[in-house]
């Protein structure tokens, strides 16, 4: 496909035949509003908000329907058509049985409806005297995904999610006119691995999470670009984050993040529900003040010293913890065995191996086995430490566990660290610190300057 | 409670699966089957007519419930379809409509049944009743109720 | 008035829908082998020159679409009949299928030989079980005699659904999907039937084709007028004294049909108004109907559109107030809710001539008709808006002072 001109707004853009107008026009940013369209599920043509006067053609066109041409002109704001007239209008037919639940409803902040309206609407209700039409509120689908029938503007982005990319089709458009609205088949839920995606799809409040609902205002949430550390497939996300006064920082969700070269625009929900365990039970420091002393007497005194390294930790952790094994001549162990779980892999984004940075593990040909016998267990992190009876380890953790030892440094987790991660297909991303607690606890690196490792 | 057509559709079926080029066509004629067959679609239909023509439960549900003649519910009294669009209201559709409201039947306002010469008009079960005047509704429901 | 009975000379005679009986009297006949005997482009070129204009309410060409329909193609092609027929006012097409199936039969024969399908499907609306029951034995009759040989028939019913009979939502129904238009291409082109070429025909077109072929092309056009040959099933309905449909050449005047056919005003009563061509076209009033003309060249001139020919007359004391609102409820019940223009335009059309209806409207809820009635034309998926929109209009219009007579000078109206 060769590359062609074409004018929008009075500048010139080179882009690929065929393409679709409308993916020009949100790549520069134009003031186009759409419902329907996604990039990842295509035109669907039924909110006609996307229209644009296009030189040539006596009608606006849908920019999502229109493929480009050599030489077309563009008017995205319209000259000779009233193209701002014509969006103010659909907008308004949009929002006549749209329930005026902004003051309840989890999406304000982040709705399209608000945005467009603001930007495009402004008008006043001419509902007076009539009836609004009337649906089904708080239907509770199932997998954290919560459905109020009215506010939806039948854009029918889920249903072609559940029908072309989870090919599960739990979702549907019922009935004729404006009677139609979204439901599952009768008495059955939403049940696919990655339902929760619906509720980034949808533009408006229609389907929420669950998980999310009444938790906090969105325009209260910091955001910060970060990566899903569930599985080895290192999905990009957004972490929503903030602190309220006195209190500490608290997640309340992860979002995807696009990433074509990742995972595209979505995440299983297991990853994205993962923030609920990081921040959960973390571990206590013992011994903390002659941790230092502990530490280098225990390896002093060991003939053999055995390290476990947990495939979670980051990239810059692995390699520093490699050196200092060089150093004290201590044998490195990562077994697998315990990330494993074939039934989690499927054909679409999620990893058999539930944990971050394996690839890592295995670029260092860390040793995939369980260590036998040692004087001297140093653990970073590795759950495999459980199963190992010893008198003496020292084991550096995110959370507490059962596990008996000489001495537990408490790490921080990887929302509280930066570093970078390599998922399964060999694409390393970087991570950046995303909470700022009010009492931080020591990351690795910390511990290793602390501890003068 | 499963569902099952019976010997004779099945054929049908096996016919019919030969005159299209794909069978997910079959989605209509199968839903009119069921309906003949129970009095109405129930989700059990929809699940056996969703493995014949290969497309999902859902899509067989949302195709039910667009069209105003499926009906997914049993029907409990006579369904009586009345024309209320234009030709028929000219021609006194809401006499008809109104000495019916006293009938133990269930009406339906149905749009343009394409008997304009013929107004007012009723269909019941598929058949239509032409050249109305409460004295013929009264003989019809005679016979059928 | 000129006798025209191109499509409808066999439907006085008994038991005219039997293989026996039209046989006898001209089906399967000359037209049939003319058709054989020609090759496919042949045929076409013949439709072309007609002006056959396609009779379920567009008014298209027939020739150019048959055109569309590749000659060579990996995907064989179909013909789809559509009796859909629901247009209000609109029952020509039953009457086709019920008192004259056998020259559907032989009209599709031809049609095939032109676009060289095997297979022709035949939509039926839902409500129409009884004819369809007809139509089967027609055709039933017809794979009897060997005639459907080179040729298969399906009939596939509709289940109720007045947007099904848009093309491209035919198809889609026919696919066993729900009845939604399709995006129209950028360039002309074929319809699509599981991505096969398909030709989408009314009935009454299709019916018209064996008398083409028969008598030919020039013989066809000494009907009618230049940009309108032929002749139409008009249908009439309302406050005539003879409703029903007769056949009559385009070009007849509305005034002398009406008086001709449906044997004037019923009660003596005066003439108020006439939907000329089924609720999807504008309404005239009785000094536009006295200079109307039955082609779509006139009534496209006097802001109308012929449509399905189907007239709805109606007498001076009809409500017109009720009446659009009766249409308004048609469209609210049948918009198929796709797109938001037409979805959410239809509901509150309706329910804002309800509220003027119930004396609790005003002046502006008049106006904001006429702004929501703006909002719906062109700029949806398909023509189900737009035609709403023609009808809100020409309605309030023509009959403005209808509407204002239910104002309250006191009434709230929009703030």
């Amino acid at each position: 496909m060769s590359l062609i001109k074409i004018c929008v707004d009075g500048e010139f853009y080179e882009v690929q035949e065929g393409s679709l107008l409308i993916d020009l026009l949100i790549k520069i940013q134009a003031k186009v509003p759409y419902f329907c369209y996604h990039e990842a599920l295509g035109a669907d043509g039924n909110c006609r908000m996307c229209m644009v006067e296009i030189e040539g053609q006596k009608r606006p066109q849908i920019a999502c329907d229109t493929p480009v041409k050599n030489g077309m002109v563009v008017h995205s704001q319209g000259e000779k058509l009233p193209i701002q007239k014509i969006r103010k209008d659909i907008l308004e037919l949009e929002l006549i049985n749209h329930p005026v639940d902004c003051p309840v409803c989890d999406q304000a902040g982040e709705c399209s409806l608000q945005d467009y309206y603001m930007e495009y609407g402004l008008h006043n209700s001419q509902m007076y005297g009539l009836q609004k039409v009337t649906h089904k509120k708080h239907i509770d689908l199932g997998s954290n995904v919560m459905l109020d029938q009215e506010r939806c503007v039948l854009c029918a982005r889920c249903t072609r999610f559940t029908d072309k990319i989870t090919h599960t089709h739990e979702l549907g458009i019922v009935g004729r006119g404006d009677k139609a609205h979204i439901s599952t088949m009768p008495n059955k839920k939403l049940t696919n691995p990655y339902a929760m995606n619906v509720v980034d799809l949808c533009p408006v409040g229609a389907l929420t999470s669950k998980d999310f609902r009444f938790s906090q205002r969105v325009w209260f949430l910091e955001s910060i670009e970060s990566v899903c550390m569930s599985c080895a497939k290192n999905c990009s996300i957004y972490i929503d984050h903030n602190k309220l006064k006195y209190q500490d920082e608290k997640i309340y969700r992860f979002r995807p993040r696009k990433n074509l070269e990742v995972n595209g625009f979505f995440i299983c929900d297991e990853g994205r529900l993962s923030y609920k365990n990081l921040l959960e039970n973390p571990a206590k420091n013992t011994f903390s003040e002659n941790a230092k002393e502990v530490f280098h007497h225990s390896i002093a005194k060991a003939n053999k010293i055995a390290v476990l390294i947990d495939a979670s930790l980051f990239n810059e952790e692995i390699e520093m913890i490699l050196n200092f094994c060089k150093k004290i001549n201590a044998q490195a162990y990562c077994p697998e065995h315990l990330y494993i779980d074939p039934s989690f892999e499927d054909d679409f984004l999620r990893s058999k191996y539930k944990v971050a940075n394996i690839k890592t593990i295995q670029k260092f040909r860390i040793k995939n086995d369980m260590p036998k016998s040692f004087d001297l267990l140093l653990n970073f992190n590795h759950p495999a430490s459980l199963d190992l009876q010893s008198p003496n380890i020292i084991s550096f953790q995110t959370h507490n566990s059962d596990l008996q030892t000489l001495l537990t440094l408490p790490i921080a987790t990887y929302v509280q660290n930066s570093g970078s991660v390599t998922n399964i297909d060999g694409i390393t991303q970087y991570v950046p610190k995303a909470l700022f607690s009010n009492d931080p606890t020591p990351t690795l690196k910390e511990w290793f300057k602390r501890l003068c490792l | 409670m499963t569902f099952q057509f019976s010997q004779d559709n099945l054929e049908h079926i096996q016919e019919l699966k030969k005159r299209y080029p794909c069978v997910q066509a079959l989605n209509l004629p199968l839903l009119w089957m069921a309906q003949y067959q129970d009095g109405y679609i129930s989700l059990q239909a929809i699940d056996e007519i969703s493995k014949i023509t290969t497309l999902p439960p859902m899509e067989i549900y949302r195709v039910a419930t667009f069209y105003a003649m499926f009906k997914l519910e049993k029907p409990e009294k006579l369904l009586v379809s009345v024309c209320k669009t234009l030709s028929c209201k000219l021609c006194g559709s809401d006499e008809i409509l109104q000495h019916l409201e006293s009938k133990n039947v269930k009406i339906e306002h149905a749009e343009c049944l394409g008997s304009c010469s013929t107004s007012p008009v009723m269909q019941i079960n598929d058949i239509l009743y032409e050249d109305l005047t409460t004295q013929k509704v009264d003989q019809v429901l005679e016979q059928l109720l | 008035m000129k006798d025209v009975k191109l499509v409808s000379k066999r439907f006085h005679l008994l038991n005219s829908h039997t293989l026996e009986v039209a046989k006898a009297n001209g089906v399967y006949g000359d037209a049939l082998k003319k058709a054989y005997d020609l090759e496919s482009v042949e045929i076409i070129q013949i439709i072309k020159e007609s002006g056959l204009r396609g009779k379920g309410g567009g008014g298209a060409l027939a020739g150019e679409k048959w055109l569309l329909m590749p000659q060579e193609s990996e995907r064989e092609n179909f013909l789809v009949v559509n009796c859909d027929e629901s247009e209000p006012g609109t029952f020509k097409d039953r009457q086709i299928i019920s008192k004259d199936p056998h020259l559907l039969i032989e009209g599709i024969l031809i049609t095939c030989r032109a676009i060289k399908a095997k297979h022709a499907y035949i939509y039926i609306r839902g409500e129409y079980k009884t004819f369809q029951d007809i139509l089967q034995g027609a055709v039933d009759e017809a794979y009897e005699d060997g005639l459907l040989d080179s040729c298969d028939i399906t009939i596939h019913r509709g289940a109720g659904a007045y947007i099904c009979g848009e093309k491209s939502a035919l198809l889609e129904s026919m696919e066993g999907k729900r009845g939604h238009p399709r995006l129209k291409p950028k360039q002309k082109e074929c319809e699509w039937f599981f991505d096969h070429p398909t030709l989408v025909n009314n009935v009454e077109t299709i019916a018209s084709i064996p008398h083409i072929l028969q008598h030919g092309a020039e013989a066809y056009r000494s009907y009618g007028t230049t940009q309108s040959p032929g002749s139409l099933l008009f249908a009439m309905s309302g406050h005539v004294n003879k409703r029903g449909v007769y056949e009559a050449e385009f070009g007849t005047s509305m005034w002398e049909y009406i008086q001709h056919f449906g044997g004037g005003i019923k009660n003596g009563k005066k003439l108020k108004a006439v939907i000329p061509g089924g609720a999807s076209t504008e309404v005239l009033n009785a000094g536009e109907v006295l200079n109307a003309k039955l082609d779509y060249e006139s009534m496209k001139e006097m802001g109308s559109a012929l449509g399905t020919g189907a007239m709805i007359v109606m007498d001076e004391d009809t409500n017109m107030v009720e009446a659009l609102k009766n249409l308004l409820e048609f469209y609210h019940e049948e918009s198929c809710g796709q797109c938001t223009p037409c979805r959410e335009g239809t509901g509150w059309s309706n329910k804002l001539l309800a509220k003027i209806l119930s004396g609790k409207g005003s002046i502006q809820d008049i106006d904001k008709l006429l702004e929501i009635s703006d909002t719906m034309n062109g700029k949806t998926i398909c023509v189900f808006a737009p035609a709403l929109s023609s009808v809100i209009n020409s309605f309030i219009g023509k009959f403005r002072d209808e509407f204002e007579a239910y104002n309250q000078p006191s009434a709230k109206g929009i703030q």
